[in-house]
């Protein structure tokens, strides 16, 4: 009777292909067995083999008992810290958006729909990405922690004089530092991803539409985005981490200094780059009217603009300075 | 359903689940199939659905403690288990602990059920 086959089918091809063979074939027997058994002179064959079949059960839940182990893609532990990140990602992502359209909005009103279609079209491709990356982040820390309990099944001995201290509240990482990490960056991948050009000095002139001076080199920056979005990724999924251990522990203290450096390393190479940065900057300062050739104001400017890439160098070493300092404090405590 | 069968329903779940083990392996000594086990438990009082006990005498096979051999002979192919010699063994040590259980329990019991119902 086929809707048997079809029952047998759904509970085995959810198991693993070695079992389905022997499974298909006991199952097929018992469902047999009971329809026999139960068979009356009342009731057709069909709807005693629907009674046995609701009595099984949902094939998903046998094959579910069948299996034994819950098999989570994303388990009930980490559930809570995964949407509450998820939720963040997703709404900084639609704010940055919103900005941006507002931003273009206003400098550009007459391209308003050309803007809103953008935006649109920018929320259905960056959307599921985010999902995708925060999901995968989540999953990968799940099949760690699998393979972590399996471990301590081994462990023979437990040991009392082995449990680690309880830990310092100082330690505790306050939720909502992480969070504000990952709406600066998710705001700044906005920026690289879809408004690039708007990155710089704004020019408003009483006659002329508002001008944007760009920092970076419009034509270049397609080339370091993929770049500069495994950097941004990176931070992501550190802070993400933040939120899911909640207290400094060594371990994730030295991942994070880890990621710290290699971003910052990420950050200097890219920033050394001369094509990174937008070559007619002064020049475009001084056609806007901002300042003049050969004035003071010129100069001044002129240095800070070759200086910066030196500067932001600085302060990233200094940054990498005071997390190796922080770090190693907050190991010491832990 | 009131809160008191809620609350029963839950700890008899739990219960079960773990005497369903000691039930099957007790009826292993000669083999058997899955519904031929399934009809017998229920027969002697023990509540045992199939898509409960299917799985759990493939689980048991896995651990080592049965064993099973197809027979094709019959007008349907049947899988019937035997307890193998750790399944023997185990069910033997778990016999006594589940005498333990039954007496231990029948002590807090007594004690207890003497100051609120009396006849038993």
């Amino acid at each position: 009777m086929e809707v048997i086959e079809r029952y047998v089918y759904a509970v085995t091809q959810r198991l693993p292909e070695k079992q389905r063979e022997d499974i298909a074939i006991e199952l097929r027997g018992l469902i047999e067995d009971m329809v026999e058994e139960r068979s009356n002179h009342e009731s057709s064959k069909m709807e005693v083999v629907k009674e046995v079949l609701i009595e099984l059960g949902n094939p998903k839940e046998l094959a579910q008992r069948y299996r034994g182990v819950n098999n989570y893609l994303i388990g009930p532990e980490l559930f809570d810290s995964y949407l509450t990140v998820l939720k963040i990602v997703l709404f900084s992502l639609l704010g940055a958006m919103g900005i941006v359209f507002i931003i273009q909005s206003v400098v550009y009103p007459v391209g308003i729909l050309d803007h809103f279609i953008d935006f649109i079209v920018s929320i259905v491709s960056a959307g599921p990405s985010a999902f995708g990356w925060v999901t995968f982040v989540f999953m990968m820390v799940e099949y760690s922690n699998k393979d972590k309990a399996q471990d301590s099944k081994v462990e023979k001995q437990w040991e009392p004089s082995e449990l680690p201290p309880v830990p310092d509240p100082k330690l505790d990482i306050k939720r909502r530092e992480p969070i504000i990490s990952i709406v600066f960056y998710v705001f700044a991948m906005v920026l690289f991803l879809f408004s690039s050009n708007y990155f710089g000095v704004f020019v408003f002139n009483e006659e002329e539409p508002i001008r944007v001076i760009p920092f970076l080199n419009e034509n270049e920056i397609s080339t370091y985005l993929p770049f500069i979005l495994v950097i941004l990724g990176l931070s992501i999924a550190m802070e993400v981490l933040k939120i899911i251990f909640g207290k400094w522990n060594l371990k994730l203290v030295v991942f994070t200094f880890f990621i710290h450096l290699i971003t910052i390393i990420g950050i200097i190479i890219l920033i050394t780059q001369t094509s990174f940065w937008n070559p007619n900057f002064m020049m475009e300062l001084t056609e806007a009217g901002i300042v003049t050739k050969g004035s003071d104001g010129y100069q001044v400017i002129n240095q800070i603009w070759t200086h910066s890439t030196n500067w932001i160098i600085v302060i990233l070493i200094i940054g990498l300075v005071i997390d190796v300092v922080s770090g190693f404090v907050k190991s010491k405590k832990g | 359903m009131s809160d008191v069968t809620v609350h029963i329903d839950k700890v008899m779940q739990e219960l079960r689940r773990g005497t369903i083990t000691i039930g099957v392996l007790s009826q292993l000594s000669e083999p058997q199939y899955g519904y031929s086990l399934v009809s017998k438990l229920n027969d002697k009082g023990i509540q045992v659905e199939a898509g409960t006990l299917y799985p759990l005498l493939r689980r048991l096979e896995k651990q080592g403690l049965l064993m099973s051999e197809w027979d094709t002979n019959e007008a349907r192919p049947r899988k019937y288990y035997l307890l193998s010699d750790l399944g023997k063994q185990v069910f033997q040590q778990l016999c006594d602990e589940w005498n333990g259980i039954v007496s231990s329990l029948d002590g807090l019991l007594k004690g207890e059920g003497g100051k609120k119902n009396g006849s038993d």
